[in-house]
């Protein structure tokens, strides 16, 4: 098992949530399956070169969450949870409102404005993305 | 409960110009710590109490559970020094140094070290003299290294190094703490180095220890709040706030025991919580020391 | 005392020194094939023997120079990263530096004792003297060998070996005019009075007490480093 983890230096936020989250991405894409082995916290370490404390405090935040398990002696393991994965999206589509929701009550928004910016922006998307569907029917 | 391979109990020892006092230092087996200061703090005066070439004034010391200065015969088979003036001898070769630790350390892996040789990019007919500085960092290192030892105390082992060589010894340095009964001291001048491998970070200014804890729980208690005040509010009382900066509009509070329940106390007293940054360890270490300076000054 | 670790240290530092080594072993057997060529009256070859133990007690210092120099090259931290402590990393230095000496001295003693023996102008009598002399220098290097390791200085190494050089000339001249090793000296038997007998001890002794004086220094060291 590659751990294709990689820890940004220059991301602003602490090392151990980089890793949670990538962490939460493999499981939910599936790159890890559910029940399967995943490297002990110091292989995981040794590999992605940070220390085994950061590492430790992942494994257990994610072990809370209910993400992964640790069973002494036996290693880590992804959980059996079959809803896992639709879960742990949810799960950062609600941390995503809630820090869009904060910034918005530093800004003076309403609710109801932020609500309306949300449909804006849904659409915006949706809009650009139909866009650069016919483009590439045409270039093809 | 895990052995501490590491002690340092009430450390004292004075010097004309310089002292180092009270020193108190924990490192448990499998662990590694990063020991930050400035020039002149007392990083490689400590670290030559540690390995018994220097004899403290008082205090006890412990390696591996042997006393030091008095056992250092004994603990040094355990471990592996590499400090940042240490020198090879010039005419003779690596290869020559290989064989020559290779004939003391029982322990010493020849595959290891020919691994080593290969990753570290080094020669081992080329003579001492021959090679530039960080080969020869990198040569001291696998000396070290190749003898698998269960304490490795480095002084500075990354200064001077360029980067990709300095990731090398990082990714070796780790690989050694692949094995849990191994462990690591080592000082260095790179603060980003240390917050990424270190397990715990201990600090220290003009011969004192300022912090030794745990890496995680220490970065967390740092913090800058960037603060709104309006018109005429007066800053809340918060504890443990070492540093104000920024404008009488817009202070920016460092505070070294940051609690949630700080924004929450800023905001009934009416002040508005822009932001809560964390700190890196440089702006950490950069604001520890200076405020230690204005406060000696006043 | 861990013999091995301390063997370890000496073979090394004899591996790193053999070019010089080689070089004294040649100047002094040089040397004493210039004084063995002299002919000449006793004052002549008294002369002689003193330049032969002046240039014996220099190649000395080189010797212990050479040998105590891992803090000028700064390989001192590399040398006590290894596990040895201060009493050995000291007995190392002073073995093995005394030991390399010893036997240039051996060899230029006997080389001296086997061309007296040999060679019809050299009065057998001289031979006591020799030794006397000989032993003198040993003296007078244990004594640069105990300041080079207790200071690691070339400054003060090379001040005791002046000190010693001209100590050796005062020395060598006294005990020939002493009446019971001076009369017998161009003499064809070899004689040991007690006096000669008597110095010998005495010059053993000093041996042994700038060792241990050595030693001594070297434990009360606080910074090694």
């Amino acid at each position: 098992m590659n751990s294709s983890i990689v820890i940004s230096q220059s991301d602003g936020r602490p090392m151990y949530l980089q890793i949670m989250e990538q962490i939460r991405e493999k499981v939910a894409v599936g790159e890890w399956a559910p029940g399967e082995e995943i490297p002990s916290i110091r292989m995981m370490a040794v590999a992605i070169r940070v220390s085994v404390i950061t590492v430790k405090r992942a494994y257990l935040e994610l072990e809370r969450e209910g993400v992964i398990v640790t069973q002494q002696g036996k290693g880590s393991f992804v959980a059996t949870d079959p809803g896992l994965a639709p879960r742990l999206f949810d799960r950062e589509f609600n941390e995503h409102i809630e820090q869009a929701v904060r910034i918005g009550t530093l800004l003076g928004l309403s609710s109801q404005e932020m609500a309306l910016r949300l449909r804006d922006t849904a659409s915006q998307i949706s809009e650009n993305q139909v866009r650069d569907e016919d483009l590439a029917k045409e270039t093809l | 409960m895990t052995d501490l391979a590491v002690q340092f109990a009430g450390v004292t020892k004075k010097y004309p110009h310089f002292a180092l006092t009270d020193i108190d230092l924990e490192l448990s087996t499998g662990g590694i710590m990063g020991f930050v200061g400035a020039n002149g703090a007392g990083k490689s005066t400590t670290i030559r109490i540690l390995m018994g070439l220097v004899h403290q004034d008082c205090g006890t010391v412990d390696v591996l559970g042997h006393a030091m200065p008095m056992q250092q015969a004994v603990a040094k088979r355990d471990v592996g020094f590499v400090s940042e003036d240490m020198r090879l001898y010039g005419p003779l070769t690596l290869a020559w140094h290989m064989n020559f630790v290779r004939s003391i350390y029982p322990g010493w892996d020849q595959r290891y070290a020919e691994d080593l040789l290969r990753r570290f990019d080094l020669k081992v007919e080329q003579k001492i003299k021959g090679l530039s500085h960080g080969q020869r960092v990198k040569a001291a290192l696998l000396l070290a290294l190749a003898r698998r030892p269960r304490l490795l105390v480095l002084d500075e082992p990354t200064t001077g190094l360029d980067p990709v060589a300095r990731r090398e010894v990082l990714s070796e340095l780790m690989a050694v703490l692949a094995d849990e009964e191994r462990t690591i001291f080592f000082s260095s001048q790179n603060t980003l180095d240390v917050e990424q491998i270190s397990d715990q970070i201990t600090f220290i200014d003009r011969g004192r220890i300022i912090e030794s804890a745990n890496k995680e729980s220490f970065l967390d208690r740092w913090r800058r709040m960037r603060l709104m005040l309006p018109p005429n509010a007066v800053l809340p009382r918060l504890p443990g706030i070492v540093e104000v900066g920024g404008s009488a509009r817009l202070p920016v509070l460092t505070v070294s025991r940051f609690e949630p329940a700080m924004v929450a106390a800023c905001q009934d007293a009416g002040v508005a919580v822009q932001a809560v940054d964390a700190m890196t360890l440089e702006e950490i270490f950069i604001v520890n020391v200076q405020n230690r300076r204005e406060r000696e000054v006043a | 005392m861990n013999t091995f670790i301390v063997t370890r240290l000496i073979l090394k530092d004899w591996y790193l020194n053999r070019p010089l080594f080689v070089a004294a072993l040649f100047t002094g057997l040089l040397t004493l094939g210039a004084v063995s060529a002299a002919k000449g009256t006793q004052i002549a070859v008294i002369l002689g023997v003193i330049v032969l133990a002046t240039i014996l007690i220099g190649m000395g210092a080189v010797i212990m120079s050479s040998m105590v120099n891992e803090r000028r090259q700064q390989t001192l931290p590399f040398v006590m990263s290894l596990p040895v402590s201060y009493l050995e990393y000291t007995t190392s230095k002073l073995a093995g530096s005394l030991l390399i000496f010893f036997v240039l001295w051996l060899a230029l003693l006997s080389g001296m004792i086997a061309t007296i023996l040999v060679t019809p102008w050299f009065p057998h009598g001289l031979i006591p003297f020799i030794v006397i002399m000989a032993v003198e220098i040993l003296v007078t290097t244990s004594l640069i060998a105990a300041v080079s390791v207790t200071t690691e200085s070339q400054g003060w190494t090379i001040g005791v070996t002046q000190v010693g050089g001209l100590a050796l000339n005062a020395v060598g001249f006294s005990i020939a005019r002493m009446p019971s090793i001076g009369h017998t000296m161009s003499g064809p038997t070899i004689q040991w009075s007690s006096a000669s007998i008597f110095i010998l001890l005495a010059e053993f002794m000093l041996i042994a007490l700038m060792i241990g004086i050595a030693f001594y220094v070297q434990s009360r060291k606080r910074d090694f480093v």
